[in-house]
């Protein structure tokens, strides 16, 4: 009997996350006068109409879908590159001011992005670096760097610690020891990390907004383009959505026991301890 | 110190922020010998072995390795290979790229290094392992692929820290045998830290006693056995540990607890002694000291029995089942040449 | 290393000199990328810097902040802030709770319901507001109005009403988030001894108190955790609720954050956005301490 109340409550829980994205799923296959149609229309005859129109036709975000590649990826791979090599020294090695700088780590990711955007605006304004890749890119190490040290950091601190002085006695030297004997250890780490830092940037829409620009207009201020004051073209939105959001639908399916994990690795360890 | 393999420690003090850690070791290790770092917890020995391999510095004092100072060397540049307690093998290779590890580092080329693994782990009998990963393999696998890795490079000195320890005890005996026919092969100088000091005794051509930091006593098995410079040592080494009671020398005799008892030695001015006596040493008397049997353990081939004289427990060891039940009175005795003495102050063998 | 007559550095000196080498790209990264515009923030903050009046910049001392006492539109903001970071977070944290607790005793279930749960998550918040505002809550076509219309409670603005419009925004994060709080407390819960839960099982009467003495403070942690992270997005939250409301109507959904923005880009009054920036800030950055001090306070 209680496995049916809490299978039930389980099920309406499901349909509470599940439905809106299968409704818009759903209304992407619809053409707009199906969509305003009350009673709603269950059974419809599907059409491919809206993502054609927002793939090839006049408002294609296939252009932005390139933007936001492209930052996201680079902004993903500047970030790592400067990460990785951050949190080893923060987990595993020992220097002066080691808690000091833990601290200020922990500290830039608590800055609410609108506190940053004011002075951006204005410094890219000046040097011209306004809906810029360059710009952009750069930008976006301000909420990726601090969090992808701090998810780092906990899967550094869980290789153990003799690893390094057996890889030193082996004469392998820092470099190496990192490379060849730490690293390799992590890489689920380093996958959990990529990932998040990849979604975070592809999600991005506030300094996106205010930063970019015609240029570099990731595909969530493309969005927009389907909401003007006199109408919403719905079953395009729903579309334009569906394909803004393929990629970061796909990857969270693809890699949700990894999110998981990282999402509990760092809520349940990480942070409070620096 | 120039004879090749040959170590030596001068005057080394480790400080760690406010705590002195060692406090001025001074240590010559001969090429060749099974050198044994023995103490409890805490004592300095697993950081005097830190210091050989280089990963620790030194607050003051010197290392020599063959005559050369390599206080400041750093780890990977001088020779020498470590068996850690956890053995740290590197999780995500093979028991074969563990080993062959330290040659790679250096740049053997790779027919040259397959040999060399091959050699190794067949001197630790795990050839038929080399595919497996560390977590593949039992305990006693994992510390014989932790020593090839050591072997295969074969440096002129090995560190071993308390490699036994994670083993089940049956294990552990068998593999102390080996570990001694092993270095015996290879002729390296070996430094061996342990907390066991049936380990010590049996390992060991020579021995370190560490107590707080400091070195205590220097010598071979025997000697620190059979003449203990301290209290210290004398409580800590043997199975049981030797029986330890306060009393007064005089003339040619000790008194305890009311009773005399003869010894070789004569003073002439009484003093304050700690007498030692081992558990094999006491005998059942027909007089002496005064004591209580509190338990009689039968081990089959010898018995231990505990005794209570005053408020102090002692232990003595036959090699038969002694002629005494629990609860009853009895008196106690040794041969006097038998007889440890040591200054009840100082602590120091007299 | 170590040649003679070239002083070798000690192990120490070593280790502390490659760390330096890692560390630094990053915290010069961070440094550019977070301290200096912070000190651009507050320095602006002191300045009159209108890009619509623009004749009428120049310094301003802490005139910005004084003008803040005195407006009302401040004022709604923060008790907007509050009400929405408080009530975001602890709806999150309570159904997350619930249906974790639930869920955990349908071994079977939980992994469809894992994936439904990460794809509100990875979703960007601005689809989120966009969807919500169009095919949720619109009137007339949207989700809710059709089953409220269903269940004979009518049809509403949702997000034109000014007290309906909060309850939708608070809603939407809600909706957004509740899953990672669930989550997380799903696998913090699955690592519990299950031992526990049967004793806890098997005392009916005292299944309540069981509940409350024994599984409540093993979860702390994670609860705590959980919380400090959701009211840091709470308190920056920006894109969702300016695809559904724009921070409107009027002013009803504009917590500090969007009325820093709007202030600043749609009405290019960058001086006083700076200081309400600055504000903004200085109250995340004290309830981030506050927590974690918190966190490490109890054992």
């Amino acid at each position: 009997m209680r496995r049916i109340v809490v299978a039930t409550i389980a099920g309406a829980g499901l349909a509470v996350w599940a439905f809106p994205v299968i409704w818009g799923l759903l209304t992407s296959f619809k053409t707009e006068r199906d969509v305003l149609a009350y009673p709603p229309v269950w059974l419809f005859k599907p059409t491919l109409d809206n993502y054609r129109e927002v793939i090839f036709g006049a408002s294609s975000i296939v252009p932005n879908l390139w933007s936001s590649f492209f930052v996201s990826t680079s902004a993903t791979l500047l970030t790592m590159l400067f990460a990785v090599p951050a949190s080893y020294a923060l987990a595993r090695l020992r220097y002066p001011a080691k808690r000091a700088s833990g601290f200020y780590v922990l500290a830039t990711q608590m800055l609410p992005p609108v506190g940053l955007i004011i002075p951006y605006y204005l410094v890219l304004q000046k040097i011209g670096a306004l809906d810029t890749y360059a710009g952009l890119t750069v930008i976006y190490l301000t909420f990726s760097l601090p969090f992808a040290i701090w998810l780092m950091v906990s899967y550094f601190e869980d290789v153990p610690f003799e690893m390094e002085e057996a890889a030193l006695l082996d004469r392998a030297g820092r470099l190496r020891a990192l490379w060849y004997v730490i690293l390799p250890q992590v890489h689920g780490g380093i996958a959990v990390t990529t990932i998040f830092v990849f979604l975070n940037a592809w999600n991005e829409f506030m300094f996106a907004v205010v930063l970019g620009g015609n240029r570099v207009r990731p595909v969530t201020v493309a969005m927009f383009n389907f909401i003007s004051v006199e109408q919403t073209q719905w079953a395009k939105l729903a579309a334009g959505a569906m394909l803004a959001m393929a990629p970061v639908i796909l990857i969270g399916i693809i890699a949700q026991r990894h999110i998981v994990k990282g999402l509990t690795v760092g809520a349940v360890k990480g942070g409070g301890r620096r | 110190m120039s004879s090749p393999g040959g170590v030596c420690i001068e005057g080394v003090v480790k400080r760690h922020g406010a705590t002195t850690v060692l406090h001025g070791i001074d240590l010559t290790i001969e090429p060749g010998e099974f050198f044994v770092l023995l103490g409890p917890s805490g004592s300095g020995k697993t950081t005097t072995l830190r210091i050989l391999a280089g990963l620790e510095s030194v607050s003051s004092g010197r290392v020599l390795m063959d005559g050369a100072d390599v206080t400041t060397q750093e780890p990977g540049a001088r020779d020498v290979a470590m068996v850690f307690q956890s053995y740290a093998l590197y999780p995500h290779m093979t028991v074969a790229q563990n080993i062959g590890f330290p040659l790679k580092m250096v740049g053997t080329n790779t027919a040259e290094i397959e040999r060399a693994v091959a050699a190794a782990a067949a001197k630790v009998d795990i050839g038929h392992l080399l595919r497996r990963t560390p977590g593949q393999l039992s305990g006693g696998q994992q510390q014989r692929c932790a020593l090839a890795r050591a072997i295969v490079r074969q440096p002129r000195l090995f560190l071993l820290d308390e490699p036994l320890s994670n083993l089940d005890a049956k294990l552990r005996l068998e593999t102390r045998l080996e570990l001694h026919r092993l270095q015996r092969s290879l002729g390296a100088t070996t430094v061996y830290v342990t907390h066991d000091q049936e380990e010590a005794m049996t390992l060991a051509d020579r021995i370190a006693v560490f107590m707080d930091g400091r070195i205590v006593q220097v010598g071979t098995p025997r000697e620190i056995y059979s003449k203990p410079q301290t209290i210290a040592v004398a409580g800590f080494i043997g199975t049981p540990p030797m029986n330890l009671m306060p009393g007064t020398w005089h003339g040619d005799a000790v008194t305890i607890a009311g009773h005399r008892l003869p010894l070789i030695r004569v003073t002439s001015i009484p003093r304050e002694v700690m007498l030692g006596v081992r558990p094999g040493d006491l005998r059942i008397a027909p007089s002496g000291l005064k004591a209580r049997v509190e338990r009689v353990e039968d081990l089959g081939d010898s018995s231990i029995v505990t005794l209570m004289t005053g408020d102090r427990p002692l232990k003595l060891k036959g090699d038969r089942l002694q002629p005494v039940r629990e609860g009853e009175d009895v008196f106690l005795g040794f041969a006097p040449e038998a007889a440890h003495l040591f200054d009840a102050n100082s602590g120091a063998r007299l | 290393m170590g040649q003679a007559g070239r002083p070798a550095l000690t192990l120490e000196a070593q280790e502390r000199r490659f760390a330096l080498v890692l560390l630094t790209p990053a915290l010069a990264a961070l440094l550019l990328t977070t301290t200096a515009p912070l000190v651009y923030l507050v320095w602006n903050s002191l300045h009159r810097l209108d890009l619509g009046m623009p004749w009428l910049s120049g310094f301003a001392g802490l005139g910005n902040y004084a003008k803040m006492g005195s407006d009302p539109r401040f004022w709604n903001s923060l008790l907007l802030t509050g009400v929405y970071t408080a009530s975001t977070v602890v709806l999150q944290v309570v159904i997350g709770l619930c249906l974790a607790l639930l869920v955990l005793q349908i071994p079977k279930g939980q992994g469809i319901l894992r994936v439904a749960a990460i794809l509100p998550i990875v979703l960007a918040p601005v689809v989120v507001g966009l969807f919500w505002r169009t095919l949720v809550l619109a009137p007339d076509f949207g989700l809710v109005d059709l089953v409220t219309r269903a269940l004979g409670l009518g049809s509403h603005n949702w997000l034109g009403d000014p007290q309906l419009a909060l309850i939708s925004v608070i809603a939407i994060h809600t909706w957004q988030w509740t899953p990672f709080a669930f989550l997380v407390l799903l696998a913090t819960l699955a690592t519990l001894p299950p031992d526990v839960y049967e004793a806890a099982r098997l005392d009916h009467a005292g299944a309540w108190q069981r509940f409350r003495h024994i599984t409540l403070p093993l979860i702390r942690p994670a609860v705590v955790m959980v919380m400090i992270l959701r009211m840091m997005t709470a308190l920056s939250a920006f894109a969702a609720i300016f695809a559904a409301t724009g921070g409107g109507p009027g002013s009803a959904t504009e917590i500090l954050n969007l009325y820093a923005y709007r202030t600043s880009f749609t009405e290019l009054n960058l001086g006083y956005g700076a200081s309400l920036a600055v504000v903004l800030l200085t109250i995340t950055l004290a309830i981030s301490y506050f927590m974690f001090r918190l966190r490490r306070a109890r054992p």
